[in-house]
């Protein structure tokens, strides 16, 4: 005689169902919403004005500290308040309706609620001051900012396992402005491990590791204080 | 394929679309959140987003007037260092001064001007503009002041010194009035009292305990609150530390305070008896021809009378321990003796006092380096001639009853909490038409106020000190706001600025700023000779930066008494509120970390382990062990404290260093209205002092009150950060005597290590 169990079963059959296409749901739904609103290779956020890096550092080549006064003397590179840029822009380009937005925010005194692209977690101690007196171009971490309309990272790695692997960068040539970082590099920790490998400091200026010079900080608590 | 029927198609469709709906959202909710970068509308000129930006100050927590450094980030303060400059001290700070940011930052200030509308002391205060609240007070002044009435105006400040002093004084000037009073709880009548009748000294001296190497503390908690706490710590640590013989120290107290608590001999005399046994001390100098002086024979007569054994009966002192003392004294100089806190806090303060001055002279202390040292004329005010001790205080609120004033002013000043009898006090406050309080904070006296115009906390205000007791020659700071104002307040200066022009005095300032400017312009043109900067623009920008200034110059310290001077020197036994068989015990109230009690609101200060009993949040009763035994109550036993005036309620705490006849408790607990941190912690000790008065300064004899100590039956657990103070056997320190340790260290042989 055969005993089966699947007469007991066969009530929850259509609950056991549910919860199977259920959880095919959510693993749909998730990685859905992960294709169609997450690069996963590169945030580019769109900004509340659609500034372009483009038009200021690379057309018209203005210096990146111009702006950002900041980066050579505190930890955050800043950035311009209001009243910088309504200091050109009250005579430069005064009717593109760009400009005219951030007029708008100058005359509402607001500030403009730019969206961060290069963030760093929180238990990352960085310092802009100290790289770019010691020489470090922009470019070496953030690419070439300069020829980017709307500034993109790539933020993800997702070739392999990222703790230490990020062996893509290709950071060739500090003192040379526009070199450095590409955008195929992670932001990620390989690339401050990779270049603070290669480099050490002579007189508080980063030279090639060959040169000799004071080590640089490859302990943990050199970032992670 | 197994069968699905319409029913369950439906539903295993729904389980799936609610499932890719989850699966959004779960992704949508554990995404990294967008980081906004908020630029500023304007940038500021004053500092660097990121960049710290440290400005150089005065702290006002206490009156020693230590200078500050305060890290200030985005235009907000961050921390509170010692400025290293300063020369009072040095780069120190104590807790107090660390915890100023609270002050600022604290949840509990005043955030505009408030004006009673219900029954005074009920909480019907009404948010008003500043130009209501100070139009109150001042068209109530100005019908005073048509009327000739002025004088029935009376002004009660905190201790202020410098321009703030002066800008008061020319406020009671215009006004009419002679009752401007200065109040601080723990102001040092006595010590002025003494050092006037002795050295015939308007000022205080300075002690160089820096340099001294045999110190005789009668009292004084320098440590942790005696005068300057953070300059005196620096100055013994160098006593005791370096190339040069080790500082030696003697605490003479009935209850170890932290100062006694580092000293290499505590000496536990019987309370209020500190002056005759420095005058034992005095005598056996002179009687054992230590003492040289012309006016030997004067000194003789004098002292007749305090023989070692006859001190020694009084104090409780061995006359053996007495001898040795007063050897030690003369013999192991430099030396000084310095008296306070409980030695002075008795009915005899004053002749105590007066006492180890004489016993500084005989062991030729006044004058030298590591003795007692005169400062020159400070070079800004320092009004001590306007501070009210505790007859004038109750003077005050003798007058507040016979109605003779109608408008009181009252400075960030909480005499309602500090006033031993405080209810009285404040009842008779009560009689006043019109109660102003300037004070940042709702506390007791704030309370009782019909118009509060909150003033800015010092970190937000313009002032400028001079430190009293010095540090042997003229310095002086000046106080900056580091922080734009949080809330709508004023500072103090201003609003007396303001209430003077509305009274029809117009100053000729038009700012606190501009007033300390001037004030600090008239000691640069005294001064051009020692200040190398060139204009006043120059010398205002690095008075700025550097936080202090100071001139080099001494004063020369050759002291002849005149004959009433010796002849005034005896101390009568401390008199004592209560019977002795009724109440056994001498309550001896201290200054905690919270000094007067206006550190209670601070949760720092109040979670910080009382430096003796490692007690936080809370009050205690210290009781001897051998006491509690007799009484049979063991730690954390909640007790009644009684004493003729009244009773108040705190666990037992077992000291064993206090003499088993006294018993003692901290001050700056028991607050009733002072915000969220201090409100209904603990008892205050000054509600049951019986108001017993030092006649020699008019101040309070807070050590004169006799208590007993009733069980409750109750049980409380103390909270503290100790467990036992003993270490049970288990021999977990070591102890060796200073001979053995010499002879270990040359028996240890030496093994050359072949290279």
């Amino acid at each position: 005689m055969n005993v089966s169990i699947q007469p007991a079963l066969k009530s929850l059959r259509t609950a056991a169902l549910m919860a199977l296409f259920a959880f095919i749901g959510i693993c749909f739904g998730y990685f859905f919403n992960f294709l169609i609103t997450d690069n996963p290779q590169v945030s580019a956020p769109e900004q509340p004005i659609a500034f372009s890096h483009k038009i200021h550092a690379g057309d018209n080549d203005i210096p990146c500290q111009y702006c950002h006064t900041e980066a050579r003397r505190s930890p955050s590179a800043g950035v311009p308040s209001v009243n910088k840029c309504m200091g050109c822009h009250t005579e430069v380009a005064t009717e593109s309706p760009l400009i005219r937005q951030v007029t708008e925010y100058w005359e509402n005194k607001e500030p403009i609620p730019w969206i961060k692209v290069h963030d760093l977690p929180d238990f990352v101690h960085f310092t802009h001051k100290r790289h770019v007196q010691a020489g470090v171009a922009c470019q070496t971490c953030h690419g070439p900012v300069e020829t980017m309309d709307r500034v993109a990272v790539h933020s993800r790695n997702n070739d392999g396992p990222t703790l230490f692997a990020s062996t893509t960068g290709q950071i060739t040539n500090l003192e040379a402005s526009n070199s450095g970082a590409t955008q195929n590099d992670h932001w990620e920790m390989g690339l401050c491990l990779n270049c603070h490998k290669q480099h050490d400091v002579v007189d508080g200026k980063a030279v090639r590791a060959a040169e000799g010079g004071f080590d640089n900080g490859l302990d943990c608590w050199t970032c992670h204080k | 394929m197994p069968n699905i029927d319409r029913r369950d198609f439906i539903k295993l469709v729904g389980a799936g679309g609610v499932g890719v709906g989850a699966g959004v959202v779960l992704r949508e909710t554990i995404r990294d959140p967008r980081e906004h970068l908020i630029p500023h509308v304007l940038a500021p000129e004053d500092y660097s987003s990121g960049v710290a930006t440290w400005y150089n100050s005065v702290c006002t927590m206490c009156k020693s007037g230590c200078g500050i450094s305060v890290r200030t980030r985005e235009g907000r303060a961050k921390k509170i260092e010692g400025n290293p400059s300063h020369a009072v001290n040095q780069g120190g700070l104590c807790a107090l001064g660390q915890a100023g940011l609270q002050v600022l930052y604290n949840p509990d200030r005043l955030t505009g001007p408030l004006i009673q509308s219900g029954t005074r002391g009920s909480d019907g205060f009404n948010q008003v503009t500043w130009d209501a609240g100070l139009g109150r007070v001042a068209s109530r002044i100005d019908v005073l002041k048509a009327a000739g009435r002025g004088d029935r105006v009376a002004l009660l400040t905190h201790g202020v010194g410098g321009t703030l002093a002066t800008l008061f004084e020319r406020f009671a000037e215009s006004i009419g009035t002679p009752r401007l009073h200065h109040y601080d709880y723990d102001h040092p009548h006595a010590l002025y009292a003494a050092n006037h009748q002795f050295f015939g000294e308007q000022h205080l001296p300075y002690y160089d305990v820096k340099n001294t190497r045999y110190l005789l503390s009668f009292g004084a908690d320098f440590l942790s609150s005696w005068l300057s706490p953070v300059h005196h710590s620096l100055g013994f640590a160098q006593s005791r530390g370096g190339d040069h013989a080790r500082g030696h120290l003697v605490q003479i107290e009935p209850r170890m305070s932290l100062s006694g608590a580092a000293a290499d001999e505590w000496v536990p005399a019987k309370t209020g008896t500190e002056g005759i046994l420095a005058l034992g001390l005095a005598h056996h100098i002179v009687a054992s021809g230590l003492y040289r002086g012309s006016d030997a024979d004067e000194w003789r007569q004098v002292l007749a009378g305090y023989e070692l054994e006859k001190v020694a009966a009084q104090t409780d002192v061995s006359a053996d321990t007495l001898e040795h003392l007063a050897e030690s004294f003369v013999n192991k100089g430099p030396s000084l003796a310095i008296g306070g806190d409980g030695a002075a806090n008795n009915t005899n303060g004053v002749d105590t006092l007066v006492a180890i001055n004489a016993l500084n002279y005989l062991a030729g202390n006044i004058g030298r380096a590591g003795g007692v040292l005169f400062n020159p004329e400070p070079a800004g005010a320092i009004p001590h001639n306007r501070q009210a001790n505790f007859r004038d205080m109750m003077s005050l609120a003798a007058a507040a009853r016979g109605d003779e004033i109608e408008v009181l002013i009252i400075n960030d000043t909480n005499p309602v909490f500090t006033m031993a009898d405080n209810p009285e006090f404040a009842a008779a406050m009560s009689n006043v038409p019109l109660i102003v309080s300037l004070s940042s904070f709702m506390d007791e006296t704030t309370a009782i106020a019909d118009v509060v115009l909150p003033s800015h906390v010092y970190l937000e205000s313009w002032g400028d000190a001079f430190p009293e007791i010095g540090v042997g020659f003229s310095i002086g700071a000046v106080s900056q706001p580091v922080v734009a104002p949080l809330y709508n307040t004023q500072a103090t200066g201003d609003i007396v600025l303001e209430l003077a022009k509305r009274t029809g005095d117009t100053m000729p300032w038009s700012s606190m700023e501009a007033c300390v400017k001037d004030n600090w312009r008239a000691i640069y043109e005294q001064s051009d000779s020692s200040t190398q900067a060139e204009s006043f623009d120059t010398f205002w920008t690095s008075l700025l930066k550097a936080g202090v200034w100071g001139k080099s110059n001494h004063r020369d310290a050759t002291v002849t008494l005149d004959k009433s001077a010796i002849a005034g020197v005896g101390v009568q036994a401390p008199e004592f509120s209560g019977d002795s068989a009724d109440y056994p015990f001498v309550l001896q109230p201290y200054l905690s970390t919270m000094h007067d009690g206006r550190g209670a609101n601070l949760p720092w200060v109040q979670e910080l382990p009382d430096p003796m009993t490692s007690v936080v949040y809370g009050s205690w009763v210290e009781l001897n062990p051998t006491t509690a035994e007799e009484l049979s109550l063991v730690e954390g036993d909640l007790v009644n404290i009684e004493s003729p005036e009244g009773s108040i309620q705190a666990p037992v705490l077992l000291f064993p260093a206090i003499r088993p006849d006294v018993v003692a408790m901290p001050i700056g607990q028991g607050h009733t209205n002072y915000g969220r941190y201090a409100n209904g912690r603990g008892a205050n000790p000054l509600e049951i002092l019986s108001p017993l008065i030092d006649e020699g300064s008019g101040g309070l004899a807070s050590n004169a009150t006799r208590v007993r100590i009733l069980a409750t039956g109750d049980h409380v657990d103390i909270v503290k950060t100790s467990g036992k103070s003993r270490d049970l056997g288990r021999d977990i320190v070591q102890t060796t005597s200073g001979d053995d340790h010499t002879a270990q260290m040359n028996n240890i042989p030496i093994t050359v290590i072949p290279t």
